[in-house]
Order: C-alpha cells, then structure tokens, then sequence
C-alpha cells in the first residue's frame, strides 16, 4: 500500500506546483500592474515606482514565487488590492454559503449516483432497463447550470413549488434555508450522480462476465448473495475513484449554480472579482478549488487501495 | 471461425475496396439514429450561416411590445427591448458552432498529435501523458477562469478553453489505442518486414485510433457548446452585445418570471445541440461496433 | 441409464434465440457417466463440448434454454427444475472446475472465504466451514495451509489457484464434478500436476468426473470413457480404449491421425483433415463432417446419421452412415502416409543465423523517481542456425522464448550479446543492418486474429510486403498470385478483408506475407497453438513444405514438444531465460540430458490409452521461480527431481551455474546430466 501511495505521490506534488504556479501567475497574466492599482490612477511614475519596490514587484518572479508560496502556505493569503481587506475575511465570508452547497450537493451525488448505479447494474433487460438507460443518458448530457434552469423553469416558475433565488443559512433556519438549498443542490448533483451511475452500471456489467462469478453460481450461491459479494464488492473501486474526481467537479460546478441561483458564495466571490481585477481573490480561489480536488483524488485512491487488497498487499 | 475452407463468405468485390474504413463513417448517417441527429444538426447550421438572410433585421431589430409572449411570429416571444427571442437564439447559434467546430478539431489534431508522440519518443510522450494528467486534475470551470484572466473573456477564450479542455480526452484516447496498436502482431509484422515507422503510423495504427476518436468529437462539441453557455452565463464568455445562448441565458434569468421564454429559448437550443451530436455520437458508436463484429 | 450409472444425459437439445427462429446448438445428445468413472468430452472449438457442461450445470447463458431430452443425475431429471431447486444442488450434487484459474477466483476476497462459502450456502455453520476448508486445502496439496487459507487469490501460482477451484467443488462431496478445461490454461508441468492431483482424488474420494477437453492425450491418460463431439452433435461414444485402437467415426479416426506424436516414428507429413470446423451457426446439411470427410458419399450430404453401435464393433457407438452400413470404418482412401523420410541436407559450413550470448532486460524501465533493478527475461542465450535447418526452441511460458526471436528481428532491444545474420554483425541494428535483418529474418505470429490488419485487403496485406521486398508495382500483382497458390489459398480470395477467412487460412495468409521478402530464416512463434487441432496439421505441413522447397532455415518456437519434434532437426529448451539443453531432435528425444526436458516430456499428456500412466509419471514439484529473481547457482534447482530437493548433498547445484556441455552436438547444463531418467524407461518400469 505504502508502495502505490508513494508511487502515486510524485504526480499529487507535480499538480499541487502546477497549480500554484498558475495561481501565482494569475494577477500578472491579468494583465494591469498591481502597483498602479494600488498608487491608484493619478500617481506619477515615480510613486507608482516606489510601490512597486515596496511590494517587491521588482524583484525576480521565483523569488516572489517562493516568497507568496511561502506566504499562502503558513496562512497569510494576502490582501485583496481592490477593498483592501485580507483575503481570508473575504473568502470565511463566503465560504458557509458554497460548503453547504457543495456539501449537500456530494451528499446527493453519491447517493443518486450510487443508488442509480446499482439499480441499473441490476435491471439487465426490458423496458426498466431501457428507461434507466435513457434517463441516466439525459442527465448526463445536461451539465449543472442546463439543470438548474430547467428545475428553475419547471418547479420555481411553472409550478411556483419552490423559491428560485436567494439563500438562507441551513444553520440559521433549517427549514427555508433547506427549501432555498434544494434545488442548486440538486442541479449540481445531478450530472455528476449519472456519470458516477454509468460507470458503476458499466463496471457490473463487466463484473458479471468474470469466469468467478460463474463460480460462485456453480457453487450454490443465491443470486442476492452474488450480486452483494461477488459483483458489488469488485465494483466499489469504481465507485469510489469516479465518485473522488466527481466532488471536483462539483466544486467548479457552484460557480455556475450560484451565479444562477443568486447564492453569495464563493463562485460568486470569483466571478465578481474577476470582473472588478481583483486577481489577489482570483488567485486563492482558484488554489483552494484544485487543492482540494487533487486532495479528494488522492484521498480516494487511497480508499481503494484499501479496498483491494492486490494493491493494499502488494503494491 | 465461420468460414470453410473452400467457400469464405462475403465475396467483397473491387468496388468496396475504396474507402472502406470511410464508409463506415457515412454508413451509420443512414442509420435512423445518425439521420435524425444529422439533419438535426444540418438544419441549425444552415440556420446558423443563413440568419442574415433569414432574419434581415438583425438582432437588434426591436418590435412595439417588449415581453410579449410567443406568438406565431415570435416563437419564443420578445425581450426587454421587445427583440425577438428566436432571432437572437438562432444568431446565438452562430457562436456557439463556430466556437466548437473550429476548436473541437484543433483539439482532436493536437490531442492526436500529443497522444501519439509517444511514439516517436517514449520521453515526449510521457510529458504528453503528465500535461494531461494536470489539465484534467482542474475542474473544468476552473480551467475556464484561469484562461478568461489570462487572455481576457471573448470568443477567443472561450475557444481555448473548449480545446485545452477536450485536448486529454482526445489526447489519451488516442495514446491508449497507441500502446494497444503498437504492440499488435501486425503492427509487429509490418515492422519486422520493414515498412517506414511512418508508414506503419499513418497505415496500421492511425486509423485504428480513429473510431474512439470521432465518437469523443461528437461528445466534445457538446460539451464545448455547454461550456460556452456556462462561462457566458456568470458574465466571463462573450460579451454583450454579440447574442449567445450563454448571454442570453445570463439576461434571461434576471427576468425569468416576466418571460421564461427568454431562459427556455437558449435552453431549447442547447438541448437541441445536445440531442443532434449525442445521436450522432451514437449512430458513430453503432456503426464502429457493427464494423467490428462484421 | 443403469443403476451404476450417476449422471445420465438424453437426448439433450439446447437452443438460443428467439423461439420463431432458434439457432440449436446441441442436437440431442446423450450420454452416460458410471459412479466413479472419468468421462472425457473432447471437441474442438465449436463443437458444443462447454455448453453441454453448462446445460448440465443449469448455467446455460442468456438467452440459451434446453429445448427437450432429460438429464438425470441419480434418478432426479434435472430438466424442468426451477432456479432455486437447481441452485441448492449446484455445489452439493455436482460441482465445477473452470478453465481459467486466474479468473476463477473472486480477487478481493481471501481464499478462505471462498472455499467457506460453498460450505455455508449449503447450511455449514461458520466454525465447521474454516475447519473443512482447511482440510481441503491439505487435501489439494497447498502447503502450509494454516498461513495460506488467509491470503488472496493474487497471491497465489496459477496452478495453486487451480487447486483451491478444485477444492471449492469437493467442499461439499459433491458425487459428480464437471471440469471444463481445467489445464487448458495451464503449463505442461502444471497441468500434469492438476491431471495427477485428480486422478488422485478419484481414487481417495470416489468422485465422478466429466471432463471437458480439446486434447486427445489428456482424454488418454486421464479419462475412462469418452464422447467425442463435432457440430453440436456426439459422433462417437465409447470406453477410452477401444475408441484409441479403432475409430468408429472418420473424424475421430483423422483428428488422431493428424495429431503429431512426442514418441514413436516420425513422419514426413501429417495427415491433415481439409477444411475449417463448422460454425454452429451454419451447419452442414446432413453429416456436419462431410465436407471434409473421405468416405463421404450422397447419403452423408442428406441425412444427419444417428449415434449407433457398429455391428463388428459393439462396443463402439458411431454416428457414420459408412461404418454402420460397412460393419466398421472402412480405410480411408487417397491418403498416402510416407514414414520418416529423412531430409537432404546440404551440409553448409556458415550459419545463417547466430546469437551469442544473448540477454534481454525487462526490468529497468526508467520511471519518475527510481530506476527498478534489471530482469533479464533472456540471460545468456547462444544458437547457431544453418541454412536450410529447423531448431525447435521449446519452454514453458515466461522462459523467454519469444523474447529471443523478437530481439533477433530487432523488436525487443537488447541489453547485451551479439547477433549475426548471415555473417554480417546486426547487433547495433543501425540503418544497414536492420535492413539486412529484414531481408535475410522473417517472422509467423501466434494469433491469426491479430497479424492481420483487419483494414487491409489480401492483397493489400502481401504488396505492402512485396514493395519492402523492392517489387516495382507492375510486377505485384503476378507475385501475389504466385504467393497465394504457395500456401494453398485461390487467388480469387486477394480482395476480400482478413475477417472472411478462417484461423488457419489467416495464418497462411502470414505466412505468405511473411515469404513476400524472400527471406532465408522464418522464425515461427507458436504458429499452430492458437489453433484446432484439426487446422494445426495443415499449416505445419505448409511450412514442412515450404521449407523444403525454398531452402529455408526455421526457427519454430512452441510449448508443445510434439509439434516441435514433428518438425526440428535440432531442439534448444529453455528454462527461466537460458537454453539448458540442446542437440538433434531424434537424441533429444530419444535420451535426454536435463532433468527438466525428461520433465517436460514425460508431462506432454500423449494420446496412448495407458491406464496408470498417470500414477507413474515423474512430475515436477512447484511452480517456476519469478524470473526477477533466478535461484541461485543451477536455476532449475528448486523443482529439480534429482537436484539438492532429494539429494540434500548436492550443494554444487546451488553454488555453481552449470554450463551447456556434452559429447558432440548433444549438449545439457547440468551437473548430474548421466541421472537423467529416459522417458522410455520409465513408461516400461
């Protein structure tokens, strides 16, 4: 196990630089010279000169890399140029908002996923068969903000059933905060749950052609026994890893969602700073999301190293 | 093993010789399937390229009444400035295929190219490999972001975008069938007979990579014209005015209960791009396996 | 069906499909099984062999049901019993050995926890399931069962696998176990092994195998009785013995005929059966074995003949019009045998192919971090290779067989030694030298599905062979003709694509690509083991043929000796990556110098009835060592029948790596190479 872990490490460490370098690179490819917008647009040039010296702007771009990894990696994660106020405050004021969706949303992934999965690994003809197949289709055509509109036309307009926009705390007021979460979390879930749901259905179906699970009926074993411990347990590394690229895509996903769903998180945070320049935000978004990607893959694998013991043994 | 010593079956006469690999390609566009998703997508298109004759007016071309519901003249009714929905959708279509059909090729060249550099260095494929591995390690919308900063939000982000994130589907689908074609016995056969590595690419391997790849094109465009409409929509993709079924869409919601056409029109339409290249993607699908089993 | 009988099968029809238009792919077989007795169903591909087990069983695969006749396993008719019924006697009443061990067994769960859970389906309790399994364990021969009954499949030899599926279908006594290609999968010592280990288990518990098998030496050694079927239908029903000595039914009569032999006189030509084995799908009319019969006459291509006894012959049961009306199978007519005609040989100095040394490394693959320790899967191999002369290189899988002949064309890089073709050094395989190897060396493949770019037409195929060979394109065309007629195949086929053409027309189809350079060594890489038994005779004697005729020099790898006998001047064996004998066929053979070459040929099942021959068999112990890391010294020591297993004293095969040595061309390493036992002894003591 310590052996497929320390194999895996080497490329979790190349993406983790990766994206640093890029979320470092950020304010400077944005184009706009961070000193003119912090001397603001009437400075001469040599105040704007002399703040640039004072930020240390001036001085090689790896040894402001090192400098702002450094930073970013013991907790200071700068301070926003357009309102001045630390990073972190901006980003805690936010971060609430997109947990609870993003939260809600794997929570409901994996369950529909998991659950669709199944039922269709399960039902191998027929019209059930058919309509699990075309239902799992379509969701998995229509990505999260296609969703979400049509949930918004269907249930918040048509049918008035639900309130479209705005937010509630889940912890302030559980019911209506609810009510307000609902429908984004399911627009974010949804696609995500088919693709998990397809390749669980999949890998079944592979499972089902192995020579040991021939075995296993020539053995006696009931059909309910085969299916839980026979084709089940050799599909839960699928589900698993599918399900640990997926939280990922959530993630990305509520930038959409909350935009379109008009939630203060922290995808609006990003889309509205990216809008006003203001790059410092950009750029620790942009660094917590695939940070926490590359962490959930890893994790994942992790789990299913766990759970097969030809990799938990001996790789 | 079907066929008798004496009598093989299916005497395939000198005619079907030529282009057989492409006619399998056109056959599954006679399957319902690939009808259906072809014309589909031809009627759009043919909409798409022929809207300033179509709709001479423009897109800007205002009715009395704005929020009218649809009528026969205005399928999808009007908007805030009383333009009409439809026109501005059918304009909108204009974007999002030219974005796909230019940057979805791109991709599928580049991705080759990347997918089968391993064979040409074992090293410069493995960096192929690890570039992938990162591009796919970003969200995609996050990918989106970082590229909109970099070059600023328009039609060419967007396109890059599109490409840099369909570039490892492609990418890796072609390295797979790579290292399955490589080590096949007639690949083998060819080399030890001496034929050119680069005959041996473009003869025995490349088209063998082909079926998965075209089959990931199809599914790419879609989600390279999904992709529009989400950058669009938070504000990040093209620009107002120039009408896409993202800018639509991200006005549209703002006014979703005076007119939910103006959020179901674009919606309609991407659902229709959806529908014509999945069925295309499947009619591909059926035909390569068919092929297959023949 | 009489008393003694435990397992009886009438009149069996199985069919796929929709029930307007089934396709039936067993028609109406029967067949009994007496308590205690091996049966042996032998077939080749598509002969329906499988899907009668799986009919028995009650596993018929989707969309197959039984469409009448009865199956009877002591007194109960199996046909008609619901899912559950069939359920609780699968596993109790009968059981089932699978082909491939290394699928067979569930990869995330121990073996324990397999074995235990055929106990517990049947209502073992948990506590007396762990101490049965490990019963079972010592009874198939796992060692040290008490660490091993918590381990995972992986972690398991193929053949310890085979083992624990074995011990899973005696779990429950089950009176009657099927075994549907239990060693097909297997190496040779292996097999002998499992072959060994159930015939054992025959004599100790009693059971009743039916044992499913493409190989006529296994049903000769193992089985008692046998059907033999061909199309879906038995042609031909009787005790093991009398079905040897005299076939009742031309197929069976060929296919015995066409098999080469690893003992006894050795002939020029095989007597191959023409044609390709039927689809099941599209039958003949009539005798399903007509078109590629000798005796057929108007009767055969009409009515299908039933299974019966044939008058002069009782105990035999035939389904051939010929011998029922004839009283017994009449000599085939028009098939000249002609004995052990030796070859001419110029004698020629110079090899035309020379290795020296050889070493191929598969290990040290540069990967991110680390640098993983060398392997070599060739380690030190020499053979020289005159012109117009046949070496057969014989192993087991994973000797490094085929990864010397790829690294001769340049396929595989080489880590160390030296190549010469021709006289000319190619080792550096630079530009002149590769193309002096592509000239002089060319290669047949193993699998006929997959040398043939499935893209290309014939012709195609064999232009893009003659354009390497420098063939202006005007003169093409005739080539390919003349290229098609060498191998025996019409020229009308030139246009159509590899997937119209059976497994044995694709590997002549190879085999002519392979001629279109005009080369002057033909290396042959298991040509005939991805085929049926009936093809293979064919396509040898295609190369015996084209060997002669063009001069060429061959060097044909295989695993199974007899075929490597039937065609080799010389023989190398190799073990775990080094040649450990080599010399002329007929010696090598005949007397043995390596303990593992006696080994090996006394494994090689030979389709002699012989009861018994089981029981005296040498058979090796354990499973090769991981080529990553040799033994010590002799690398053949650890499973050696006369090293420091039995003789604990002989500490030189340990300490010293014997070298290749011998009188004259005959040579072995081995340092007792004198105690070498001959396979003819043996079978007479």
């Amino acid at each position: 196990m310590l052996h497929f872990l320390a194999r895996r490490l080497p490329s979790v460490v190349l993406m983790l630089v990766v994206t640093a370098v890029i979320a470092f690179l950020l304010p400077r490819l944005g184009g706009g010279d961070p000193a003119q917008v912090v001397a603001g647009s009437d400075a001469t040039a040599e105040q704007v000169q002399a703040i640039r010296e004072q930020m240390g702007l001036d001085r090689p771009l790896a040894v402001q890399f090192v400098d702002w990894a450094g930073s970013v990696a013991s907790g200071d994660l700068g301070t926003s140029l357009i309102s001045n106020r630390p990073v972190a405050q901006l980003i805690g004021a936010r971060l609430g908002s997109t947990l609870e969706l993003a939260g809600a949303a794997t929570i409901l992934m994996i369950v529909m996923g998991l659950g669709l999965g199944i039922l269709a690994g399960i039902t191998r003809k027929g019209a059930p068969r058919a309509l699990l197949d075309g239902a799992i289709s379509v969701l998995l055509a229509t990505p999260p903000h296609v969703t979400g509109l049509i949930l918004i036309l269907v249930f918040g307009i048509t049918w008035r059933l639900i309130p479209i926009t705005g937010e509630v705390s889940i912890l302030d007021d559980p019911m209506r905060g609810l009510s307000y979460l609902i429908m984004p979390a399911f627009a974010l879930a949804l696609p995500q749950a088919a693709m998990i749901a397809r390749l669980v259905d999949a890998r079944m179906a592979q499972v089902r052609q192995e020579e040991f699970v021939d075995l296993a009926t020539a053995k006696g074993v009931p059909p309910r026994r085969i299916l839980l411990s026979h084709v089940l347990r050799n599909s839960l590394g699928t589900a698993v890893i599918a399900t640990g690229i997926r939280i990922g895509e959530i993630l990305a996903g509520a930038v959409v969602i909350e935009a379109i769903f008009a939630r203060q998180g922290l995808g609006m945070l990003a889309v509205s700073s990216i809008s006003a320049r203001d790059y410092e935000v950009v750029q620790i978004i942009v660094l917590f999301a695939v940070v926490i990607a590359v962490l959930v893959h890893f994790l994942s694998e992790i789990l299913l190293a766990a759970l097969d013991p030809r990799i938990r043994l001996d790789g | 093993m079907s066929a008798n010593d004496t009598h093989p079956p299916h005497p395939a006469g000198r005619k079907l010789r030529v282009g057989a690999g492409m006619a399998r390609y056109l056959g599954a566009f006679r399957s319902p399937r690939g009808m259906i998703g072809g014309g589909l997508l031809l009627v759009m298109m043919f909409a798409a390229l022929l809207a300033p004759v179509l709709f001479p007016g423009g897109v800007d071309l205002q009715t009395r009444d704005n929020f009218q519901p649809p009528t026969f003249a205005h399928p999808f009714g009007t908007d805030e400035y009383g333009r009409d929905i439809f026109v501005r959708c059918i304009y909108a279509l204009r974007v999002s295929l030219s974005l796909v059909l230019v940057a979805v090729p791109f991709a599928m060249a580049l991705g080759i190219l990347m997918g089968l550099s391993g064979a040409v260095s074992r090293r410069l494929g493995e960096i192929c490999q690890r570039i992938f591995d990162i591009i796919l390690g970003f969200p995609s919308l996050v990918l989106g972001i970082c590229i909109v900063v970099a070059i600023g939000a328009g039609w060419l982000a967007l396109a890059i975008t599109i490409l840099v994130f369909s570039l490892p589907q492609f990418g890796r689908l072609a390295r797979g069938a790579l290292l399955t074609e490589q080590n096949r016995e007639y690949v083998l056969a060819a080399r030890v007979l001496g034929v050119p590595k680069r005959r041996i690419m473009t003869r025995h391997i490349l088209p063998n990579t082909l079926d998965p790849l075209l089959v990931q094109a199809s599914l790419s465009m879609i989600a390279g014209i999904f992709a529009e409409a989400a950058l669009s929509i938070v504000g990040l993709g093209i620009q107002p005015p120039t009408p896409s079924l993202g800018t639509l869409l991200n006005v549209g919601i703002r006014y979703v209960y005076a007119q939910p056409m103006y959020t179901a029109g674009p919606i309609i339409m991407l659902l229709l791009l959806a529908l014509a290249f999945n069925l295309i993607a499947d009619a591909l699908n059926a035909a390569v396996l068919k092929a297959k089993r023949a | 069906m009489t008393k003694d009988d435990l397992l009886s099968v009438r009149d069996l029809t199985v069919e796929f499909g929709p029930d307007r238009a089934p396709l039936r792919v067993l028609h109406e077989i029967s067949f009994d099984v007496a308590r205690g007795r091996i049966l042996g169903i032998v077939g080749e591909s598509g002969s329906g062999k499988s899907m009668t087990a799986k009919a028995v069983m009650g596993m018929l695969p989707e969309g197959g049901r039984i469409a009448g006749g009865e199956i009877r396993l002591a007194d109960r008719n199996l046909v008609g019993l619901d899912a559950p019924q069939l359920r609780r006697l699968r596993g109790r009443d009968l059981a089932m050995v699978f082909q491939d061990p290394q699928a067979a067994l569930n990869p995330v769960k121990t073996i324990g926890w397999q074995i235990e859970e055929a106990l517990t389906v049947h209502g073992m309790s948990a506590r007396d399931a762990r101490s049965r399994a490990l019963d079972l364990l010592r009874q198939v021969g796992i060692p040290d069962p008490e660490t091993r009954i918590d381990e995972y499949p992986h972690q398991f030899s193929g053949g310890m696998r085979q083992r624990v599926v074995i011990a899973i279908a005696l779990a429950n006594s089950a009176p009657l176990i099927i075994a549907d290609e239990p060693t097909t999968a297997l190496d040779v010592t292996i097999q002998a092994q499992v072959l060994r280990l159930l015939v054992e288990l025959r004599e100790r518990l009693g059971v009743t195998v039916v044992m499913i098998t493409h190989d006529m030496g296994v049903v000769a050694e193992l089985c008692d009785d046998v059907i033999v079927m061909y199309g879906g239908r038995v042609v031909e029903r009787g005790a093991v013995g009398d079905i040897f000595a005299a076939p009742q039914h031309p197929y069976t009569r060929a296919l015995l005929r066409s098999m080469p032999q690893v003992a006894g006189d050795r002939l020029a030509r095989l007597p191959a059966i023409p044609g390709a084995t039927p689809d099941l799908a599209h039958l003949p009319p009539g005798c399903a074995f007509h078109p590629r019969c000798g005796l057929a006459e108007e009767v055969c291509r009409r009515t299908v003949p039933a299974l019966a006894p044939i008058p002069d012959r009782p105990q035999s049961e035939a389904a051939c019009h010929v011998a029922q009306r004839e009283g017994r199978l009449p000599p085939e007519p028009m098939r000249e045998v002609e004995a052990n005609a030796a070859r001419a040989r110029r004698p020629s100095p110079a090899p035309i192919l020379e290795l020296q040394d050889l070493r191929v490394d598969f290990g040290s693959r540069r990967r991110l971090l680390r640098r993983e320790p060398p392997f070599y899967a060739v380690d030190g191999v020499s053979l020289q290779l005159f012109p117009g002369e046949t070496i057969g290189l014989v192993g087991e899988s994973g000797c490094g067989k085929t990864t010397v002949s790829r690294a001769i064309v340049g396929v595989n890089p080489l880590s160390d030694g030296r190549i010469r073709v021709d006289g000319q050094d190619v080792t550096a395989f630079d530009a002149a030298a590769t193309r002096h190897v592509r000239q002089t060396v060319q290669y047949v493949f193993q699998d006929p599905y997959a040398s043939l770019n499935p893209r290309l037409t014939i012709r195609q195929i064999l232009s893009e062979a003659l354009e390497q060979r420098g063939l202006p394109a005007g003169e093409r065309e005739a080539e390919c003709v003349r290229l098609m007629e060498m191998v025996g195949l019409d020229r009308g086929y030139l246009d159509r694509y590899p997937r119209a053409f059976s497994g044995g027309q694709r590997q002549r189809i190879g085999i002519a690509r392979a001629l279109a350079v005009e080369p002057r060594v033909l290396i042959c890489d298991e040509p005939v083991s991805a085929l049926d038994v009936s093809i293979q005779a064919q396509v040898i004697n295609i190369l015996a043929d084209l060997r002669d005729r063009l001069d060429l020099a061959l060097l044909f790898i295989a695993h199974d000796l007899a075929v490597v006998r039937h065609l080799s001047d010389r023989v190398a064996v190799m073990y775990l990556g080094r040649i450990v004998e080599e010399g002329p066929a007929e010696e090598v053979y005949a007397r043995p110098r390596h303990p593992y070459t006696a080994a090996l040929m006394s494994s090689t099942p030979r389709p002699e009835p012989d009861p018994g021959a089981m029981a005296r068999k040498s058979v090796l112990r354990g499973d090769p060592p991981d080529p990553r890391n040799p033994p010590s010294g002799c690398r053949f020591r650890t499973r050696c029948p006369i090293g420091p297993l039995v003789h604990p004293e002989r500490r030189i095969c340990i300490e010293s790596d014997p070298a290749l040595r011998g009188e004259g061309r005959h040579r072995a390493a081995c340092h007792f190479s004198d105690e070498v036992t001959r396979p003819a002894e043996e079978s007479t003591t």
